[in-house]
């Protein structure tokens, strides 16, 4: 099934190294991280060495190296949310959910992440849940949509 | 027949081949700029920004490495200013903060005039001069060694941090780190960082001038080129 993924990605893009970004972009879209192996991969189809591939995925805040969660928690932490409070709702994300920034739950449900900034700063504090943007956030409205994204799983399951 | 061009540095008129770099026409005529990073025949990144110059342009000072800076006819370079004296200074002790624990970073705090830094110290291995990455060639061509991560996560390190296959053991970033040698007194444990200023007694007081080349053993650590363990 990846591998398939894969292929369809690198159409029509072999041997061209300029299009490592869109590749990489591409990747992170459909499989959610870049794993070792598709780097290795993507390094032999464009003819970009190995180390080039990983200098460019890690450079970039917006490439996730580890698999992540289902659902992606994004906290500002940019000058403007840093001053409304953004820390509050760190903190907030870390307790609820027992892991630390840049980590997924033990179920595989959550990962948080911060960024510096979302571009939204007139709405300060932002939390971004799995791309929609939350504006004027608390640790208190926070622990809502933490709340309702764990039901709305649940529910899920139980259809299942 | 390569062009030449003529330029000014610090009032000495320097012809140079079109194409060389300030700061090694400056080297050849005997001008010492300090410098890091930089390592004959390898392409400069100006990483470490030590070898600063003024740049005068149409009466107006811009602040540049001289190492990515390359030479044109009727250029003024300054390279010994106030200005640059202090700005080079503070790089200095920005880089001795960051790895006490290397000969070079000593020799060149105590060669841009830094009594005592204003930084806490972090003892790293690391400054990120990229001398080791631009000099690894690698097998076939294919560099196994480079830059990962930004900003303060900025490292250098293989793929994934494990040995590649494609390193061919030539050994030249273990030559080339600035950090290999450590200072006089040996390795100094976290929290017992300092100034060692042990090289101070090596220079006689002429030699103390700041910013001067004089043929001194500091470029040892660093492999300056005028270093005389390598003319």
């Amino acid at each position: 099934m990846q591998n398939t993924n894969l292929d369809s990605i690198l159409e029509s893009r072999r041997s061209q190294p300029h299009q490592l970004i869109e590749v990489l972009q591409d990747i992170q879209e459909q499989h959610g991280y870049i794993s070792e192996e598709t780097m290795a991969t993507v390094s032999e189809e464009l003819g970009v060495p190995l180390m080039d591939v990983y200098s460019v995925a890690s450079f970039y805040k917006s490439f996730s190296l580890k698999p992540r969660g289902k659902n992606v928690i994004t906290i500002c932490t940019g000058t403007a949310c840093h001053v409304r409070g953004a820390k509050l709702i760190v903190n907030q994300a870390n307790a609820q959910l027992d892991v630390a920034p840049g980590e997924t739950t033990d179920d595989g449900q959550f990962t948080i992440e911060h960024v510096n900034c979302v571009g939204a700063c007139a709405l300060a504090p932002v939390v971004t849940e799995n791309g929609s943007y939350h504006h004027h956030m608390d640790s208190g409205k926070l622990r809502k949509l933490i709340k309702s994204l764990e039901s709305k799983d649940t529910e899920e399951n139980s259809n299942d | 027949m390569t062009q030449q061009v003529t330029l000014n540095i610090d009032g000495a008129l320097i012809r140079a081949a079109k194409g060389t770099s300030v700061l090694d026409a400056a080297l050849d005529f005997g001008i010492c700029i300090p410098h890091l990073c930089h390592v004959s025949n390898i392409e400069d990144i100006g990483s470490c920004r030590l070898c600063i110059v003024e740049n005068i342009v149409n009466g107006r000072s811009k602040i540049t490495t001289s190492c990515t800076l390359l030479v044109q006819d009727d250029m003024m370079i300054l390279s010994n200013t106030d200005k640059i004296r202090r700005l080079r200074h503070n790089i200095a002790e920005l880089l001795v903060s960051e790895a006490p624990n290397s000969r070079a970073m000593q020799d060149i705090a105590l060669r841009c005039g830094v009594e005592e830094t204003r930084y806490s110290f972090r003892n790293n291995d690391c400054i990120l001069c990229g001398r080791c990455v631009r000099a690894c060639t690698g097998e076939f061509g294919v560099k196994p060694l480079g830059f990962v991560g930004r900003g303060k996560d900025r490292r250098v390190e293989a793929p994934f941090n494990l040995r590649s296959k494609l390193c061919n053991e030539c050994g030249r970033c273990i030559d080339l780190c600035p950090m290999v040698m450590p200072a006089c007194d040996g390795p100094m444990e976290t929290g017992k960082e300092r100034l060692c200023g042990n090289c101070e007694s090596k220079l006689s007081d002429t030699d103390l001038t700041l910013g001067y080349c004089v043929g001194c053993y500091f470029g040892e650590g660093i492999q300056c080129q005028r270093s005389p363990i390598n003319v």
